[in-house]
């Protein structure tokens, strides 16, 4: 197992690869998709495209393709999930960092495709991986978040359910605002694609157990939801993940 | 035209004995108080009826659980359906004939209710359609054109419930007065007969998407019984008794006599037509079974009290379909739904007996005279016409009220212009009122028949004498 | 006349309306009274009941799917206290013996009524399955992905699990020092 880290986006990226270490090339490669995604959504950079959106400098209609692009697509997740996920903040900027993580994960994962057929990706605990590693499944934990150093239960990235992603109130990134009183501590999803994975988590973690119920029959997700009392929800295909 | 008052010498005759006025007053008292009981708890059973349907939803745990604006907005648009549908099916019960309903309220009025119901049942459809897909949206978060869309992709048997909403806009639609007025009766009947289909197809959706009535509750069982109740109503008396009762008859035409310009008698011969229990004053829904006519049915009163074998009904050509009928070959086959009809001597409530009869509505008067038993003196007949050609049947009318001992009028002449009376003017410049027609008015039954803009009149003008409600008796014919 | 007819009418229709709501109340009140959801066979630390009263296993997983309106959903399961699914259930409990099929009691959602059914296999719930006893509107959702409450199993440590990777809430480049996934990425799993 080789296990390449690095710090991007300002969180920290681990990229594994079983059959041994990538050239430095490809390595770069895939480092240059996270940065090219830092370059243009950071809000941290008063010189991204993003900052000058927030700070009116740039209408977003002038704004290259590929936000536009990203900001349509987060537009169309605020449909899909009611409104539960919101590319603004309360106070109308402009906020991809929602989106922005899981589609550099997306073009990551593609990227790696090109270079090797075993691959798991974690940024900042959101996973995405492929194949696997000495014949079985990616094993991924779930964070217990009343207990950083616990473990609620296993995943598994099996067959085309290729991307976990949590979101959770305990480390709250501030692209999650929330609609009403805390329902969820953390939610845990699981999907086919890493976007699909981490806004339902981000959406639900916002929302209540009604946004929970129509968010788990709309979308071809499973989800560990931890409820602010303490007991836990699953749906079917996640149950397996807790209980055990 | 000159108007003549024919004042018959004024009948004098002895006048009835005391004791049996008023035993006769207390027998029609009796009958006027049973009646307007029973009609008293058909129109509470009406509400209670509306009320158990909303009731059935009350009574189901989803009332009970409304969540926010989307819940109670749901829940106004299902109790809106359910009283829509309790009210639709008294509709039908309305309409189909029933003899108790008849009896005690009569058949015209209860058509007359019938119609009132249409448009406020046609906006609580709407409402209810328009409300739950609100409610829906609300819930889901879409808009109310893509809930429509939904519901009607995705829900079993919604695609029926927008089909029956459709048939029932189509169905009241074509009822409005202005609307009506230009469709040929027979177009009109036809679209009317999908009423039908519309309660049926709307049957399933409330089984299998309303949550009041979930498979296994009493609910459910009640809704399906109510169902079946007022169809089997409208199966019985609406088609199968009529067709039991003209296979039974045997009726058919037997002469066609032209009695006036545009009007006919139809002689009919039959079998025990006297056991068809026609009262004097009662009509038919009759339908002549010729290529030309089989479609149409008429309502026509019985000009005459059937005999054993042989009947007699006339008619006055107001549409293509009634003119038809005077060119109908003698051996026709004839069918009859009835009789109905409240104009009738078991409605009375008075010591007297007032009628006024204009043009075709001479019929019902006639046969209400020969068949009544009248006292010499208690019964007064005043007929109208606004020309000399509308005096058919006047003088088998004068035979019979010189007869009974009835007096008798004639007002021929045309209604005055410009001012809303129903005498001829001579008589209304003369000062000629109900008051000084009728020697008893206030004591009287006045039974009006007539064009309905006329009777209409008439029964102002009673109802400013101060003749009670009660005596008033007039028969609506237009169906 | 008229007027006692309305009356009539208004007062027996207010009386109608009125039974109808005591009926809809008295049933509502009735499934509130049977414990909300499911975990049954649960000895967990905070229910005070023993293994040993569990209930034995239901021979019905026939569940009356068509008894919305009757009031005695709560069969046989139930019989813990907890609200919803929050006791724990121990791996060491005692009552591994419990095995079967549970109905939950029913429960108001905006869907209509629905039951919870669990299927424990020696103590451990294997299945939780929603079902759903009126369709409200052919609207039901598929209630089959529906996120149903869960016992917690008890919190792994990171060593006992063979992971390569966690899924936790965003962390900063500063959270990741601390965090399980440093660890692990240290220990080159």
């Amino acid at each position: 197992m080789s296990v390449h880290v690095f710090d991007t986006m300002g969180t920290v990226v681990s990229l594994r690869t079983p059959a041994g270490p990538l050239d430095d090339a490809a390595l770069e490669s895939i480092e240059d998709v996270f940065r090219s995604f830092d370059r243009r959504f950071s809000l941290y950079d008063e010189r991204s495209p993003l900052s000058r959106i927030a700070r009116g400098d740039l209408a977003l209609t002038a704004a290259d393709a590929v936000v536009r692009e990203t900001y349509a697509l987060a537009l169309d997740w605020r449909t899909r999930t009611d409104g539960a996920f919101t590319p603004h903040r309360p106070d109308g900027v402009v906020d991809l960092s929602g989106v922005v993580k899981a589609l550099a994960m997306h073009d990551a994962g593609t990227e790696l495709d090109r270079h090797s057929p075993d691959w798991l990706l974690t940024v900042g605990g959101d996973v995405l991986g492929r194949g696997s590693t000495d014949g079985s499944a990616w094993r991924v934990g779930v964070v217990d978040p009343d207990a950083r150093d616990r473990l609620l239960g296993t995943a598994t990235l099996s067959g085309t359910r290729r991307a976990l992603a949590t979101s959770g109130v305990a480390e709250r990134g501030q692209h999650i605002w929330r609609r009403g009183p805390e329902t969820f501590v953390q939610v845990t999803v699981a999907a086919d694609d890493v976007v699909t994975a981490d806004v339902i988590a981000t959406a639900i973690t916002a929302g209540d157990l009604e946004d929970l119920d129509r968010l788990t029959a709309s979308a071809d997700v499973d989800v560990v939801a931890v409820l602010a009392d303490g007991t836990l929800r699953a749906t079917p295909g996640a149950r397996a993940w807790v209980g055990r | 035209m000159t108007t003549t008052v024919e004042s018959h010498p004024r009948a004098t005759l002895r006048p009835p004995p005391a004791q049996q006025v008023a035993a006769d007053a207390a027998v029609r008292r009796r009958n006027r108080r049973r009646r307007s009981a029973v009609v008293d708890l058909l129109t509470i059973l009406v509400w209670v009826s509306a009320a158990i349907a909303v009731a059935l939803y009350l009574a189901s745990p989803g009332a009970h659980d409304l969540s926010g604006t989307a819940g109670i907005v749901t829940s106004l648009g299902i109790v809106a359906g359910l009283v829509a549908t309790d009210l639709v099916l008294i509709m039908l019960v309305l309409a189909a004939r029933v003899p108790l309903i008849d009896r005690v309220f009569g058949q015209d009025r209860a058509i007359a209710v019938h119609r009132s119901l249409g448009k406020p049942v046609l906006y609580l459809i709407l409402v209810h359609g328009l409300l739950i897909t609100i409610g829906y949206g609300l819930a889901d978060g879409s808009s109310p054109i893509g809930e429509t869309i939904s519901l009607f992709t995705t829900v079993d048997d919604m695609p029926l419930a927008y089909l029956g909403l459709g048939l029932f806009i189509t169905v009241v639609v074509t009822s409005l007065v202005a609307i009506r007025r230009k469709l040929p009766y027979e177009a009109w009947h036809a679209i009317h007969l999908l009423s039908y289909a519309a309660v049926a197809v709307a049957l399933p959706h409330q089984l299998s998407v309303g949550s009041a009535f979930a498979d296994g509750t009493w609910q459910r069982v009640y809704w399906v019984t109510l169902y079946v109740v007022v169809l089997a109503a409208v199966v019985v008396y609406r088609f199968a008794l009529p067709i039991l009762l003209s296979y039974r008859h045997r009726i058919l035409v037997r002469e066609v006599e032209t009695i006036a310009p545009g009007v006919v008698s139809i002689h009919l011969s039959g079998r025990n037509l006297d056991r068809l229990g026609v009262e004097g004053g009662q009509y038919g829904i009759w339908r002549f079974w010729t290529a030309k006519t089989w479609w149409h049915a008429h309502p026509v009163s019985f000009s005459a009290v059937p005999g054993t074998d042989s009947a007699r009904i006339t008619v006055r050509d107001l549409g293509a379909g009634s003119r038809r009928l005077g060119r109908i070959r003698p051996g026709a086959r004839v069918s009859l739904e009835g009789p109905y009809g409240l104009f009738t001597a078991r409605a009375r409530t008075a010591p007297y007996l007032a009628m006024v009869a204009s043009g075709i509505g001479i019929t019902p008067v006639r046969s209400m005279l020969e068949d009544a038993t009248l006292r010499p003196g208690e019964a007064t007949v005043l007929l109208r016409g606004s020309d000399a050609d509308q005096q058919y049947l006047w003088a088998e009318v004068g035979a019979l009220a010189h007869r009974s001992g009835s007096e008798l009028f004639a007002m021929v002449g045309p209604r005055p212009s410009g001012v809303d009376a129903w005498q001829s003017a001579d008589d209304f410049r003369r000062g000629v009122t109900l008051g000084s027609t009728f020697p008893h008015l206030m004591e009287s039954d006045l039974y009006i028949c007539g064009p309905q803009v006329w009777a209409d009149l008439v029964a102002r003008d009673a109802r400013r004498a101060g003749v009670p409600e009660h005596q008033i008796h007039q028969e609506r014919f237009e169906s | 006349m008229r007027s006692r007819a309305l009356a009539g009418g208004v007062v027996a229709s207010a009386a109608v309306l009125t039974l109808g709501w005591q009926i809809g109340a008295a049933q509502v009140s009735a499934l509130n009274a049977a414990s909300p959801v499911t975990n049954s066979a649960g000895s967990g630390s905070t229910s005070s009941g023993s293994a040993t009263t569990a209930p034995s296993p239901s021979a019905s997983s026939s569940s009356g799917s068509s008894s919305s309106g009757s009031s005695s959903e709560s069969s046989s399961g139930s019989s813990s206290s907890g609200s919803s699914g929050s006791s724990g259930l121990s791996g060491s409990s005692s009552s591994a013996s419990v095995s079967g099929t549970f109905d939950g009691a029913t429960t108001q959602t905006q869907f209509g009524p629905v039951q919870v059914e669990i299927v424990v296999s020696s103590g451990k719930i294997t299945d939780v399955k929603a079902l759903q006893l009126t369709n409200d509107g052919g609207r039901s959702v598929q209630i089959s992905n529906q996120a149903a409450p869960i016992l917690r199993s008890e919190a792994l440590t990171a060593q006992s699990a063979s992971i390569q990777s966690v899924s936790g809430a965003t962390y900063t480049s500063q959270g990741y020092m601390t965090s399980l996934q440093s660890a692990i990425d240290q220990a080159g799993l």
